[in-house]
Formats: C-alpha cells, sequence, structure tokens
C-alpha cells in the first residue's frame, strides 16, 4: 500500500534538506531508502557486449539501395528447402559441421569444433568470413580458392554453439551465406547467417 | 582527459567523428555496466537489457554527429537506450516485466544476514517491477544512476516537477514494500 512520505524525507534524499535537520524517525526513513537503493544498484554482466557493438559497428552500413538489391537477389530460405541442387549442397555443409570424427587440428578442445565455410564467388579476388567469432574483423579468416573455380572454402575451430557470420568479398561486400539453413535478422537492415557448431567429445 | 587519464567524452568523440571507429570503445567502456543496470531494472531481464544496450550504443554511434553537446555524452546516450526500453516494452503486454534474470545478491556476510536480504531484495525488485515504467525510469535513474534531476530531464524529456512526483511515488511504494511481512 503506497503511503504519503513527509515532503522533508523527499526532501533530503533528494540533497535539498540536511540530513542532520530531520528526526532519527526520520533519519531511519531516509536510510531504508538509501538501503533499497543500493541493494537494487547490482550490475548485471554480459560478457562480450562491447565486442557485439564494436563488431556491428566496424561494418559498413549497407545503403537503402543495397538492401533493396540484396532482398531481390537473396534466396529465401523456403527456396532453398525445395531445390535438390541447394538441399544437397547444404546437407553436405551439415554433414561436414556435425562430422564428430577425428579432426587434423592438434589444439581441438572439448567444447569446440570444426566450422567448414564455404562459398561460390567467381568473380572474387577474396573472400573471408567474418562473425563475432573474430570481432567481424574481414583480415581475420581469408577463405581460400586455391585451384581458382570460384568455390572458396576455410575451415575454423569455433567454440561450440551458434555462432553468426557474413562473408566479406573483395574486402568490401558484405554477404549473406546464400546457404545458410538459417538466417536472423541483425536488427540493423542485414541478415547474418547462422552457422550451429557442435563439440567434439573427448575420448 | 579525464581523471582516470583516458580521453574524456567529447575528446573520444571528436575522434569517432574524424575516422577513429575503435574510439567509440572508449564511450562504451565507459557506460556499459550503468546503462546495463538501468536497462534490466527497466525490462526485468538482463538477455532484454542487453540487447537494448546493444541496440542503443549502435544507434548512438550512427548518430554521434547530431550529440549537440559531446561533454554531456552520458544523458544523450542514456535518452537513447531509454527509448530502446520503452520500444521493448511497448512490444510486450502491459505491465509485464519478468524478474527472470536479474542481478544477483551481492554475497552475503553470514547465512541468515543473506537470506533477509535477499527476501527484502526480492520484494524490492517485485515493487519496482510493478511500478508503471515512468515512475520505475525516474526512480532508477535518481537513485541507482545518480543523476541530477535535470539531467534526468535531459533523459527523459519530463518536466523537473513531474519527475520528482514520479520518484516520490517510487520511494513510497518501496517502503511500503520493505514494511510487508515476508
Amino acid at each position: 500500500m503506497i503511503h504519503d512520505l513527509d515532503p522533508r524525507i523527499h526532501g533530503a534524499l533528494d540533497g535539498e534538506l540536511d540530513r542532520a535537520a530531520l528526526t532519527p524517525e526520520e533519519r531511519a526513513l531516509v536510510e531504508r531508502l538509501d538501503a533499497a537503493a543500493r541493494a537494487l544498484s547490482g550490475t548485471p554482466v554480459v560478457p562480450g557486449l562491447s565486442r557485439r557493438v564494436m563488431g556491428i559497428i566496424r561494418r559498413p552500413l549497407a545503403s537503402p539501395v543495397a538492401r533493396f538489391r540484396r532482398w531481390l537477389t537473396s534466396p529465401q530460405p523456403v527456396t532453398l528447402s525445395l531445390r535438390p541442387v541447394y538441399s544437397l549442397v547444404i546437407a553436405a555443409l551439415l554433414a561436414a559441421v556435425l562430422w564428430r570424427g577425428p579432426v587434423p587440428a592438434p589444439m581441438l578442445g572439448a567444447h569446440e569444433g570444426v566450422a567448414q565455410f564455404v562459398a561460390r564467388f567467381p568473380e572474387a579476388h577474396s573472400v573471408a568470413v567474418v562473425g563475432a567469432f573474430n570481432d567481424w574483423r574481414p583480415e581475420a579468416t581469408p577463405l581460400a580458392d586455391d585451384d581458382h573455380d570460384g568455390v572458396w572454402d576455410a575451415r575454423v575451430i569455433l567454440p561450440a554453439g551458434q555462432h553468426e557470420y557474413m562473408f566479406v568479398v573483395d574486402g568490401e561486400r558484405w554477404v549473406s551465406d546464400p546457404l545458410a539453413g538459417r538466417y536472423v535478422d541483425d536488427g540493423f537492415g542485414r541478415q547474418n547467417a547462422v552457422l550451429v557448431v557442435r563439440p567434439v567429445r573427448a575420448e | 582527459m579525464t581523471a582516470g587519464g583516458g580521453p574524456s567524452d567529447a575528446e573520444a568523440i571528436a575522434q569517432v567523428l574524424a575516422g577513429d571507429v575503435e574510439a567509440f570503445g572508449v564511450l562504451i567502456t565507459r557506460y556499459e555496466s550503468g546503462l546495463l543496470r538501468f536497462a534490466t531494472r527497466m525490462l526485468g531481464s538482463r538477455d532484454a537489457a542487453a540487447d537494448a544496450v546493444a541496440e542503443g550504443l549502435v544507434r548512438a554511434y550512427r548518430h554521434l554527429a547530431t550529440c549537440r553537446d559531446p561533454a554531456r555524452f552520458r544523458t544523450w546516450v542514456y535518452r537513447i537506450v531509454a527509448n530502446r526500453c520503452k520500444s521493448h516494452l511497448a512490444r510486450r503486454p502491459i505491465g509485464d516485466v519478468s524478474l527472470d534474470d536479474v542481478p544477483p545478491v551481492a554475497a552475503p556476510e553470514d547465512a541468515g544476514e543473506g537470506l533477509e536480504r535477499s527476501e527484502q531484495l526480492e520484494r524490492l525488485e517485485r515493487a519496482l517491477a510493478r511500478l508503471a515504467p515512468e515512475k520505475r525510469e525516474a526512480f532508477v535513474l535518481k537513485h541507482l544512476d545518480g543523476m541530477s534531476y535535470e539531467e534526468m530531464s535531459v533523459v527523459t524529456g519530463a518536466r523537473i516537477p513531474t519527475l520528482k512526483m514520479r520518484v516520490h511515488r517510487a520511494r513510497e511504494a518501496l517502503l511500503a514494500a520493505l514494511k510487508e511481512s515476508p
């Protein structure tokens, strides 16, 4: 039940009245409210928030024209599920991601997995994958096209779990993976592809 | 420079506007915890608060050139995050502020005292969550973030007498909650 407090108590809490001028009963109420505020002032810890924000702002902002063009040209998830060729490629990618067999990387931890990123960009001179796992830095994880067939790939050890990512083509064009099975809106007009990495179980 | 040795808000903003994106990290580090506490108390959920703060900080970065008084970046960014919180609340059913994920209670000195503190904190959190959002906002800005009524007016857009009334009502509600039997 809310009751009216003496204005002197509000005045003291607002710094408009010297607390020494309060009666002991009034001072007790002021101290009780001070204690309540202190109890409520715990600060939550959200690991990675700063990296998340910096990762977003390091990315160039898509122009409205580019967003509209991407909307026109990006295949939708429902389209992918209806096309056998795409489905086969997705299945192959998922199999690579979910594969739990021995991996060549010697330092793979029990809570890590191997993600394989594959993309076809025949005209590209460079392709990189970016995500929170590399602070969205295009220079951090380049893909390779050793046989120059336009198919770029990279295998990356990542912590188990869900990862959002995009491809960066020629260092400046940010592209959602058209073969990803899942996408999420990043809240700023772009669609991040989503990848789930399974952990490698310890022997 | 600030007392802590880093660049002032105005200096960091000038660096960002001159093209040094990384300088925005100084501002994030400086205000992240306060904004998270504010948003968590407004939304009752750490995850929702993290989303609101991240969205607010990105918006602040994108519109940094419109910050008229860089020395008062704090109230400017609080206003942006406060508006993000209002948008989040507007998408929920009226009065729906969950308490599923609020900050943990500080470690008690002994178990009995800790239990009593925990019960009191729970009553306070529920009382705060039951308040109308504008009263909750006013109380948090005043007592948890330590703002003056002038600063609160910049953040909320409300007049100072209105803010005082909101804070007074919030105090009375919390005091009443503390008087309730466990």
